[in-house]
């Protein structure tokens, strides 16, 4: 396995006067400021000698006159962070989208959010602002003023041009659109897509994002670190845990702060139990997509003994409020440790039932084996992470890999299926369902004394930190930025299913519409997550947009 | 027959009309009933005794709903279609046996198995034209895959059907009914499963709801429809529900006919005729719970593949024993 310094002096050595100044806080993450415009030349670089490269997201800081474009690269353990810094008055830089294909989706986030264009992106639009939010306004930008969206609001002639009729296009052609969502029984969140569908077939898709953004990285910016605790916790409501670990993870490190051992077993355990519970929704909820109710209602029937165990550990069954920076918040009561085995041993037993249905069973099988295929290749390409990049037979896994809390002194296996199917995607989660409960009762076994959080000042120094845990959903990757007060400076959230979402053309084009469902759950989308931030535009996302007064001068017409 | 009040209520009464709405909304609580339990669920249990109102409670409501036509739809079918769907059901049942006559006695003739496979297959084409007059892509989805479902497995639902009409050597369903001192599930098993699969297409349940997968299409077909036309479809499905496990009932479960302990035999085969209405009801609740919704690409290979060929083979098999069945056959 790489590590950051090889990584490091491998730039500087090829590099040379490119590498402005570089840092190696930790053994796994890096810092390296490039000169403008060859960050190009170090990601290629970092591409040919590290197997595995792959792009976590791209993060966008306002620097008051320029904008620092922070490039995450993972070589599988550590993460290389390439900085290179454009001019706020012209924010051009060089795409990476042809050395990563992945990137595309993080180069039309940071374009959306800070207005940076990437020069040679295919398809540079917005990812998650709505169609109808003012042109060249950008929020993220540190002198953005909200007053902007009140002006635009109140301003119908400007909203009105994007109203253009839905002309049906292509009548004479075979090939129908079908729009599925905002609102549609396979979505479980608000998100659209349109399907280009020849008879049974799918042609062509376009996913289009952002019904649930709420802006949660622009609010973290105006609350103290202890209460940006709550707010990511809030981004989804499912991994709520990984999210907490992870935003907890980025300011322990950024204040040296030294989490006592019996509070980083706590969070495994919690973590864990949160991915058993994700899991089993997503498996109940693909019985579901294949029609088969029974085995929905089976596993969620007994997804609730893992949400009571939840609630006896944190007080809650959902939205844990467990961790905090410095520790967790509460410690096991003495009892608890033979209640949570009790139960895991229960559900051990059962995963054995599901295990066999979904190996075993024929309408399953008949339904997701060979049905949207992922190769190696294109996952790789796509950077995919977590269950998906697993189910393809890619052995990437960010406990293992860039080991934090105390999964370096938990013993597990990482599950991999070559596969490349629906079905080793699913077959992925089962046994990473045994293999969570084998975690928690190693873990309970284990856990040392001790105290289980340290008070930390409320004021965090100087400082940036990448943080990244494996969410229930795969890589989930958190950049904090602190100027020294007890403000964060910037926070960046990347959610596994952003990363994941990009796939899902490559997955389903050529499949049937009935595979529709099977294909996107396999995925396990979590729109919320993925919608922190905001996209919308006029002139090349929605076909067309209606508000209140155009449904009125309709109803007028008619 | 003379038209008196004796022919008016058992046209309208019993056990014509309101018996037959009655009993496909008993069937639809028992087969949610039966559903819940097989999923670890409650199923319907607030309203009325152990919620055997609830269908009823739920027809009330539809028809208290607003009725909506979406502006692109073609009026006319869009409104005719779930009506017709209903009468031409209701209307296929008057040539079941029930309580060991027809609901019109001696309407029965030579030919009526024939003439009720007609009238199915035509009341499920008014749910294809229901879905196409809506103009809706998921309806429109929908509707050309219960065609496509259909077209499939109608030709093997006649097959098996001739299969005890063969035995019984007469096309009415009344004297292939009164033949079977014997049911023919004894004596030809592999029909039987064979039909009750197919009844399963047929009805557009688990395995095979292609047509209505609420993931996909969202209602499928009935997507549009809403209020009383809606009603009007919900309640076309659950007599279609009814009409397909009586008519399993009749070629192979020796039809309302079964022992007289005391008393009237037209209660007995009352009775009877419900008990095994249940009984196929049940049956095809039981195969539609343990299996996955299939693609319709699968069923319609399945069917041209597998059940055509399979639905000749079993007709033959019936053919060749029919020398050793004979002697059982009344």
């Amino acid at each position: 396995m790489t590590t950051a310094e090889e990584a490091v002096s491998l730039l500087k050595n090829k590099l040379g006067s490119k590498v402005i100044e570089f840092e190696t806080p930790k053994p796994r993450r890096a810092y390296v400021l490039m000169k403008s415009g060859y960050h190009r030349d170090a990601i290629s670089l970092l591409l040919e000698k590290f197997d595995e490269t792959g792009v976590s997201t791209i993060t966008g800081t306002d620097l008051g006159s320029e904008i620092e474009l922070n490039y995450h690269i993972r070589c599988r353990g550590p993460v290389i962070t390439i900085k290179n810094r454009v001019p706020k008055e012209k924010p051009e830089i060089m795409t990476i989208t042809d050395l990563m294909p992945g990137a595309a989706l993080y180069e039309r986030e940071v374009f959306d959010l800070l207005g940076v264009v990437f020069q040679g992106h295919p398809d540079l639009k917005r990812l998650v602002l709505s169609d109808d939010w003012p042109e060249g306004s950008y929020p993220l930008r540190k002198d953005w003023d909200p007053q902007i969206l009140e002006e635009s609001v109140h301003n119908p002639n400007e909203r009105s041009s994007i109203v253009n009729g839905g002309e049906i296009e292509g009548a004479t052609s075979s090939v129908v659109t079908v729009v599925m969502g905002p609102q549609h029984p396979a979505l479980h969140e608000p998100e659209r897509f349109s399907f280009k569908i020849d008879g049974e077939v799918v042609v062509d898709v376009e996913p289009r994002l952002g019904y649930v953004h709420r802006g949660i990285e622009k609010a973290a910016e105006r609350l103290m670190f202890f209460q940006d605790v709550y707010l990511v916790e809030r981004i989804c409501g499912i991994c709520n845990a990984a999210h907490t670990v992870c935003f907890s993870q980025a300011v322990e490190s950024i204040g040296n702060t030294e989490t006592p051992s019996r509070a980083r077993y706590l969070r495994t355990i919690v973590h864990e139990l949160n991915r058993i519970h994700s899991h089993l929704l997503l498996l109940g909820v693909a019985g579901l997509e294949l029609g088969y109710e029974p085995l929905f209602q089976y596993v969620w029937r007994d997804r609730e003994p893992v949400l009571d165990t939840i609630e006896v550990i944190t007080g809650n069954r959902i939205l844990t409020a467990f961790n905090t920076i410095g520790g967790v918040r509460r410690d096991l009561k003495p009892g608890i440790p033979e209640k949570i085995k009790r139960t895991m041993n229960r559900l051990k037993k059962k995963m054995k039932f599901y295990k066999n249905v979904f190996e075993e069973d024929p309408t399953v099988r008949l339904r997701t084996k060979e049905v949207g295929i992922l190769k190696p290749s294109s996952a790789k390409k796509l950077c995919v992470v977590g269950p998906v990049a697993r189910g393809s037979g890619i052995s990437m896994d960010i406990r293992r890999d860039d080991a934090y809390a105390a999964y370096d002194e938990i013993p597990f296996n990482v599950v991999t299926y070559k596969d490349c199917d629906s079905w080793a995607r699913l077959m992925v989660r089962v046994e990473e369902i045994v293999e969570s409960i084998d975690i928690i009762n190693y873990a309970l076994d284990h856990i040392p004394g001790g105290p289980y959080r340290v008070k930390v000042p409320r004021r965090q120094p100087e400082g940036e930190a990448v943080s990244r845990v494996e969410a229930p959903r795969g890589e989930l990757i958190h950049y904090v930025k602190s100027d020294g007060s007890a403000y964060p400076y910037r926070v960046k959230v990347r959610s596994p299913t952003l990363a994941n979402i990009i796939s899902f053309r490559e997955i389903i084009r050529g499949s049937y519409v009935a595979d529709i469902p099977a294909a996107l759950i396999s995925l396990d989308p979590c729109f919320s997550c993925t919608d922190r931030m905001t996209f919308v535009d006029v002139n090349n996302g929605r076909k067309w947009h209606w508000n209140l007064s155009d449904i009125k001068r309709l109803k007028k017409r008619s | 027959m003379p038209i008196d009040l004796f022919f008016f209520l058992r046209v309208l009464v019993f056990p014509g009309f309101v018996f037959l709405l009655a009993f496909s909304l008993f069937c639809d609580w028992f087969e949610r009933k039966v559903r819940a339990r097989m999923q670890n669920r409650m199923g319907p249990s607030y309203t009325g005794p152990m919620g055997l109102l609830q269908p009823i409670a739920d027809y009330i409501k539809l028809l208290t709903k607003e009725d909506i036509i979406p502006a692109q739809a073609t009026r006319l079918l869009f409104t005719v279609a779930p009506v017709l769907a209903v009468s031409l059901f209701v209307f296929t049942f008057y040539y079941i046996p029930i309580d060991g006559l027809n609901i019109i006695p001696n309407s029965s003739f030579e030919g009526d198995l024939i003439l009720v496979l007609v009238l199915i297959t035509i009341a499920e084409f008014t749910m294809f034209l229901s879905g196409w007059s809506s103009t809706n892509p998921y309806s429109g989805i929908g509707a050309t895959r219960v065609l496509t479902q259909f077209l499939g497995y109608d030709i093997p639902l006649i097959v098996f059907a001739i299969g005890p009409a063969f035995l019984s050597g007469s096309l009415s369903i009344s004297t292939i009914a009164t033949k079977q001192t014997l049911p023919f599930v004894a004596l030809t098993p592999w029909t039987f499963i064979l039909m009750v699969i197919t009844l399963q297409a047929e009805l557009g349940k688990d395995p095979f709801d292609i047509p209505h997968a609420e993931t996909e299409i969202v209602a499928g077909y009935t997507t549009e429809f809403s209020g009383r036309k809606l009603a009007f479809i919900e309640i076309a499905k659950d007599i279609q529900v009814v009409l397909g496990a009586a008519l399993v009932t009749v070629l192979f479960l020796g039809g309302p006919y079964g022992p007289v302990l005391f008393g009237s035999s037209a209660v007995w085969y009352t009775f009877w005729f419900i008990v095994k209405v249940l009984a196929v009801i049940f049956l095809l609740e039981y195969v539609g719970s343990v299996a996955a919704r299939l693609r319709i690409d699968q069923v319609v290979r399945a069917n041209w593949r597998l059940m055509m060929p399979i639905s000749l083979l079993a007709l033959a098999l019936t053919i060749v024993c029919e020398p050793l069945l004979g002697p059982l056959i009344g």
